[in-house]
């Protein structure tokens, strides 16, 4: 139903892509290989690109139904689906990644006339058998709008192409990202990031963000909408935070550092370390699987810190603004996605720029590159 | 908040909202029913009020501030008010003479 066909590629609009883009071959049914690695990516129109990391070639391309955006892929534990939040934030499709066919479909919205978007915030849990998602829900009236309570959604992953919650929760306001850990809680980012126990809702701070309490620092400000997958199993958020000279707190005086909070999904040990003062913006930014000791961070340029002195070790300026970037689990190759739809491939000793990946379509915007072996 | 001046409806409700607590109300609609009430500056200047900061060429940040309806005074939103916007476009850095300026009749 969703495999890529001929027609498709006699359409105008497309064959105006094929100017620029590599064609769309039918490959919706090639079945990927045990053992091998591979990274999934979206773009504009509706694809969910399969890329074979041996080669850095796209092994193979499955159509989304409906709307594009955000396209943001998290990857079942199994690795056989990809669960992808599209139709303009309202919806999560569950897509087999052997046969492109939808298995999993949840609309966020409840009721008729409901509106509900969620803003990248869904997670898989860490057996495959349950999947999360905040939804913030308004009711659209003649005249005026309702604003509704966030809700914490669960389904079973099962539960096929007309999915409903198993269970409800109330969810805190400005909730975002959000991943599964090995014990069965859940994290989320909101205005703190939250542990949330997702058998009867309760919730207690892991990391206080707007209730942080650190010593020598002004408030934190935090964007981040990358739900990424790492080989470490550690979900990483960067934030930017000032740092006092002296015990006034004077803002004028301040240095403002980025740092990121770190949860490891296998240990629950949480971090928050800084490691770079703010000379320029980065939206992303994650530790080498080789070298935990170097961050790596991107948005104009891409860069690497020491932690440990937080000097900057290396940079390397790009072709254009990249919003992600992407380890493969042996640490020697750097993709960098987001924005238009090339994926630019650096070594992460000199950052030097090794290759690229041209993705059939268009902008891949602010979705999630995710690397997985089968 | 002292040097920026509401003035359009939307903006003034804003304020209202910041007088009567009601700030998180605000929020959660700037995520849900087509966010206009976002005031964000941030597109013309970065951060440290100049322009290396911001994404280049401005394409590339254009679906990335449109999808999530980020900046919808400056990029239509496609969330919930445009969502046909970008239809036909789906390279921004090919297809960007095919996006239109959008008016609150075009909805």
């Amino acid at each position: 139903m969703f495999k890529k066909n001929n027609k498709m590629l006699a359409a105008g609009a497309v064959m105006a892509a094929v100017m620029t883009a590599p064609a769309m071959a039918d490959n919706a049914g090639r079945a990927l290989q045990s053992g091998q690695e591979y990274m999934v990516v979206t773009n504009y129109p509706n694809n969910l690109h399969v890329i074979d990391v041996a080669t850095d070639q796209v092994y193979k391309s499955c159509d989304l139904p409906d709307q594009f955006g955000p396209g943001t892929a998290i990857v079942s534990p199994d690795k056989s689906r990809a669960y992808v939040l599209s139709n303009r934030y309202s919806t999560i499709y569950g897509i087999e990644l052997d046969s492109c066919d939808m298995s999993f479909r949840a609309v966020l919205a409840q009721a008729p006339g409901e509106l509900a978007r969620s803003m990248y915030s869904f997670a898989v849990s860490a057996d495959g058998k349950e999947l999360y998602s905040v939804a913030n829900p308004s009711q659209k009236n003649l005249d005026h709008y309702v604003v509704g309570d966030p809700r914490l959604q669960v389904y079973s992953t099962d539960a096929g192409l007309d999915a409903k919650p198993i269970r409800m929760f109330p969810a805190p306001r400005q909730s975002y990202l959000m991943q599964a850990a090995d014990d069965g809680s859940l994290y989320l980012a909101a205005d703190n990031i939250y542990r949330i126990d997702v058998q009867t809702g309760e919730r207690e701070v892991a990391i206080g963000v707007r209730d942080w309490q650190r010593k020598g620092y002004g408030q934190p400000d935090v964007l981040y909408l990358w739900p990424k997958q790492q080989v470490s199993r550690d979900f990483t958020i960067l934030y930017a935070a000032p740092k006092f000279t002296d015990d006034t707190e004077d803002m004028e005086t301040a240095e403002f550092m980025f740092g990121f909070y770190n949860i490891n999904l296998e240990t629950g040990e949480t971090e928050t370390q800084d490691f770079a003062p703010i000379t320029e913006v980065y939206f992303t930014g994650a530790r080498s699987p080789k070298d935990p000791s170097a961050m790596y961070a991107v948005l104009n340029r891409l860069t690497k810190y020491d932690i440990a002195t937080q000097k900057l070790v290396a940079f390397q300026e790009l072709d254009h603004t990249y919003y992600v970037l992407a380890f493969n689990h042996a640490g020697d190759k750097l993709y960098l996605a987001g924005t238009f739809n090339d994926i630019g491939i650096h070594d992460p000793e000199t950052l030097k720029k090794v290759g690229s990946i041209t993705l059939p379509g268009g902008d891949m915007s602010t979705t999630t590159p995710q690397v997985f072996i089968r | 908040m002292k040097h920026l001046k509401a003035i359009n409806n939307k903006a003034h409700t804003l304020e209202q909202a910041v007088a009567q607590d009601r700030v998180e109300e605000v929020l959660a609609m700037n995520a849900t029913v087509g966010c206009t009430s976002t005031v964000d500056p941030g597109w013309e200047t970065d951060v440290f009020g100049g322009v290396t900061g911001l994404c280049q060429p401005m394409e590339a940040d254009l679906y990335g501030c449109a999808d999530p309806c980020w900046w919808p005074a400056q990029v239509p939103d496609l969330m919930s008010t445009h969502p046909d916007w970008n239809k036909g476009a789906s390279d921004s850095s090919q297809d960007w003479r095919k996006l239109d300026t959008v008016f609150p009749s075009d909805k």
